[in-house]
């Protein structure tokens, strides 16, 4: 805990705010390459490349391609961690740039956090490190098998690497961890640490980790990028996974003042439930009640949402649970929100989707743009989906949803810049 | 035995394997002069020497004594290992 350095007050008047943004992401690596792709609807959603997945029977996903991890990352720390650090690793020095966070504003160590979500772990370098186990002998696994895999990698590197020693975390809960992980940081910084690093990457396109995914119902087998992922169509047929992901600056609003940096999004709401593994149908009520708690959370009225960026996992059951979710929750306005779901262009990559997605609402309530959904045409529900080309507009609340397959639901809301005093 | 002298590890190859195992890149010449300093000044963990005993014990076929993880600085690292190396333990 930062103790003497906090700034901004105890308790129920600091308020989590996002002032950078670090992506690593299947349409590029950045925040600029990353927001033109969404912005123009572009997918990049193709066929699996990576070593050793050619025979398996995924053929869709999101790839990061071009992504050179010692362009900001020490041989040291790549060594001893798997892809989805790597991506952590890089994702979180774009967005302490991004924010111009610098050692100057490290007051101590203690008062910086960095909480991270997986879902998925290290399992290409946990692959390699069983083949060599099974296929050559004991003597042959390297030491950081026992921590390169591990969900806790992420958050334990960057902590290390950039010498962040105030209160860390992981949430392993799921694809709706990502958002967790949000509200963890919001509650570390209510809780007197002035800053957060906090995000998820996933690293899912190895030979080991997609025969996991493979026993998913959800997953699709769709052979063509343009039609392996389509939610709320007729043509739904479960969802592409990716890799990537994305970390969040979240500081102190003071403390983010004093320091000069733009307060660029308010943390201003979060809930969770959970409605059991596969149990689509369940989950109406579970995120329909984590909606109406964010919002209460954040102090909205469902009318106060101007864009919903959808969870949309692209299998009939559920994104029908999904769009009635939105109208137990928000009534009428559920038909009139724009509501938008552009991971149809990049994939789902588990923890790291919603992430992205809040990554991706800051971009869009910044630029006045809500980005179209790739690859979606004819909506069968009662949503204004945002489809073809990106819609203008002046969002200042965004509603970002996320369910996990093992039955988690969370609901996040965002609110552009600071909320001003009567806001909150 | 004659061929024993070629058991033994340099400071070249003991900079070579820090690079190659840890990803901790110190040239042979600052690692000779800085023997004495603690691998973690140059950025090498526990875990990194680990997997450096490893390696050794791969290459030369047998087990080195357990102090050889525990080794603060290379000057002692390389003379618990050249040591045991000599005598075949």
């Amino acid at each position: 805990m930062s103790g003497p350095q906090r700034t901004g007050g105890a308790g129920g008047n600091r308020r989590a705010v996002v002032t950078g943004l670090g992506v690593v992401s299947p349409h590029g690596t950045g925040v600029e390459a990353h927001w033109k792709a969404v912005a123009d609807g572009t997918s990049s959603l193709g066929p699996v490349t990576r070593e050793g997945c050619a025979d398996l029977p995924l053929r869709v996903a999101g790839q990061v391609h071009g992504f050179d991890a010692a362009e900001t990352v020490e041989d040291r720390f790549l060594v001893q961690t798997d892809r989805f650090t790597h991506f952590a690793l890089a994702a979180t020095q774009h967005a302490l740039a991004d924010a111009r966070f610098g050692r100057a504003d490290v007051d101590s160590p203690y008062s910086v956090g960095v909480v991270t979500a997986a879902g998925s772990g290290g399992g290409e370098f946990g692959q390699r490190e069983l083949q060599n186990l099974w296929g050559q002998g004991s003597r042959h696994v390297g030491p950081y098998q026992s921590i390169a895999w591990f969900y806790a990698a992420s958050t334990g590197q960057v902590s290390i690497r950039n010498d962040f020693k105030g209160p860390c975390g992981v949430v392993a809960a799921d694809e709706a961890g990502g958002l967790d992980a949000l509200a963890h940081a919001a509650l570390a910084v209510r809780g007197g640490t002035d800053t957060v690093v906090c995000g998820a990457t996933e690293a899912p396109l190895a030979p080991y980790s997609i025969v996991c995914q493979l026993g998913y119902p959800e997953l699709s087998r769709a052979a063509e990028p343009d039609r392996a992922y389509r939610p709320f169509t007729d043509a739904a047929c479960g969802f592409a996974p990716a890799e990537g992901g994305a970390v969040l600056l979240v500081e102190e609003e003071t403390a983010a003042r004093e320091r000069g940096a733009d307060v660029r999004a308010t943390v201003a709401g979060h809930a969770a439930t959970f409605t059991g593994p596969g149990r689509w149908e369940e989950s109406r009520e579970g995120l329909a009640r984590a909606i109406a708690g964010a919002l209460a959370e954040a102090g909205c009225r469902p009318d106060d949402v101007d864009v919903v960026f959808a969870d949309a996992l692209g299998v009939p059951e559920a994104d029908r649970a999904e769009a009635l979710a939105l109208a137990d929750a928000l009534g009428p306005h559920a038909a009139r929100v724009p509501v938008t779901a552009p991971k149809t262009g990049t994939g789902r990559a588990y923890c790291a989707a919603p992430v992205l997605d809040v990554a991706t609402a800051v971009l869009a309530m910044e630029h006045g743009l809500i980005p179209p959904t790739p690859h979606v045409f004819d909506v069968c529900h009662d949503l204004d989906l945002v489809t073809g080309r990106a819609r203008p507009a002046e969002p200042r609340t965004a509603l970002v949803l996320a369910r996990g397959l093992m039955g988690s639901n969370s609901a996040l809301v965002l609110r552009r810049g600071a909320v001003p005093a009567e806001g909150r | 035995m004659s061929d024993q002298l070629d058991y033994q590890v340099t400071v070249e190859e003991l900079s070579a394997l820090m690079k190659r195992t840890a990803g901790v890149h110190v040239d042979p010449i600052t690692l000779q002069q800085q023997a004495d300093d603690g691998f973690d000044t140059f950025g090498l963990d526990s875990l990194g020497l680990l997997g450096i005993v490893a390696e050794l014990e791969k290459r030369y076929g047998l087990g080195l004594p357990e102090q050889a993880e525990r080794c603060k600085t290379p000057a002692d690292f390389l003379a618990l290992v050249n040591g045991a190396l000599k005598t075949g333990v």
